[in-house]
């Protein structure tokens, strides 16, 4: 017994400074427990949670991407076809335009030639009517003089008269009428 | 140097030692950090919160490989490593012990005014107390004690368990003695050996053995948490 007295003088050990440090631990756990693991566990599982998600989104983005880079190609291939498409339809409209205009001018120029054709025969007849006119009132004219110098008035007026019924009866004379 | 420690006053009956100051030091070292902590806590971490995280994330998982009981254990376990690893490292600062307290009956040299806590038998009986008694208390929680009273006494293939029973009980008590027994060696030890050789050559000699008792400081930290932890998960499993 006197040895156990004797350690326990040796080391200082006290009944009350053993008790001290018991409930300085105890009071230091609960203040870490309560201040520092706790928040510390809350704060892992936030970020562990929100790491979680971002992987997620992450593959929901790569996903989406995939899909949209599918959308892209089909949505490319048809429009190629469609402008394909576009492109036969507008080759077959231009050709069926080019016949169309080509059709018209030439209906256009065979009216154009018709009508000149037309006006030039016009031209023709008044222009033949004109010189018979002409031709007539110059034989008249050639006859009076002539037959004024030959002939009394009387016997000019009959030959007049009888020139102009036989001109009259004429081809020239029917185109002056 | 003594194996006592330092009575710097008293308060009625009770001494206050100059291991004790220092357990209040230590103290004030872990709320300050504790404040730190809080004071920064960001869900993206830096600075003091890095390393307290890293330091429970090391626990955690160290726990989570021997017990299914994380969350019983680990807080014992982190808790005894930061107030004991804080302590002997305290201890390792140049010129701690040799702030003199100058007390009626304490001589002309007087006594030091701080002394590393764990170098107190006083406060590593009362931690490997703690322990012990902490393991029995969830053995009987978890096991019930129809179980725990199992793992001292069996009348199973007569007396072989009954001798494994007693061997249990008595290794309960050497597990006290052993916990205390080796934080408090290894750095009143340490102490010593620093003192000594401080005083025989002031520059030089000091800094491998300094080096050394860094190691030691760390060292003996881990071991007494990581002992701690593999005692209770032993004790929260059902003897077979």
């Amino acid at each position: 017994m006197d040895i156990l007295t004797n350690i326990i003088n040796l080391f200082g050990l006290e009944t009350k400074l053993f008790i001290a440090q018991i409930v300085n631990f105890a009071i230091l756990l609960y203040i870490l427990k309560k201040f520092l693991y706790k928040p510390i566990a809350q704060t892992l599982k936030e970020r562990q949670a929100k790491i979680k998600q971002g992987l997620q989104d992450a593959e929901n983005a790569k996903q989406a991407l995939k899909t949209a880079d599918i959308q892209k190609i089909e949505i490319l291939r048809n429009a190629r076809k469609d402008a394909d498409k576009m492109i036969e339809i507008t080759k077959q409209s231009v050709q069926s335009i080019r016949q169309q205009v080509m059709d018209d001018s030439k209906k256009q120029a065979k009216e154009i030639i018709e009508s000149a054709k037309k006006n030039a025969e016009a031209e023709y007849e008044a222009a033949s009517k004109k010189i018979g006119v002409m031709s007539v009132d110059l034989s008249k004219s050639i006859v009076s003089k002539i037959l004024s110098e030959l002939f009394t008035e009387e016997d000019k007026n009959a030959v007049l008269v009888r020139a102009v019924e036989k001109l009259e009866s004429s081809k020239y004379g029917k185109a002056t009428n | 140097m003594t194996l006592a420690p330092g009575i710097l006053f008293s308060i009625g009956s009770f001494h206050i030692t100059n291991t004790l100051v220092t357990t209040l030091i230590v103290d004030a070292i872990i709320i300050a950090l504790v404040l730190l902590f809080r004071a920064s806590l960001a869900l993206y971490p830096n600075g003091i919160q890095n390393f307290l995280e890293m330091l429970y994330e090391y626990f955690y998982d160290a726990t989570k490989e021997v017990s299914d009981k994380v969350e019983i254990i680990y807080p014992w376990v982190t808790t005894f490593f930061l107030f004991i690893v804080i302590s002997n490292l305290l201890g390792q600062f140049p010129g701690f012990e040799t702030i003199r307290f100058f007390a009626a009956g304490s001589g002309e040299e007087g006594i030091p005014l701080f002394r590393t806590a764990t170098s107190d038998l006083n406060v590593t009986l009362a931690f490997a107390v703690i322990s012990v008694f902490m393991c029995h208390y969830y053995s009987i929680k978890y096991t019930g004690v129809r179980g725990y009273i199992g793992r001292f006494i069996s009348f199973k293939m007569f007396p072989i368990f009954m001798f494994v029973g007693l061997l249990e009980f008595i290794g309960e008590f050497t597990k006290v003695i052993s916990l205390s027994c080796r934080l408090f060696g290894n750095l009143f030890a340490g102490e010593t050996v620093m003192g000594t050789v401080s005083s025989m050559f002031a520059f030089g000699l000091p800094l491998p053995f300094m080096c050394l008792e860094l190691l030691v400081a760390v060292i003996q930290a881990i071991v007494f948490a990581m002992l701690t932890m593999a005692f209770m998960s032993m004790m929260m499993q059902k003897a077979h």
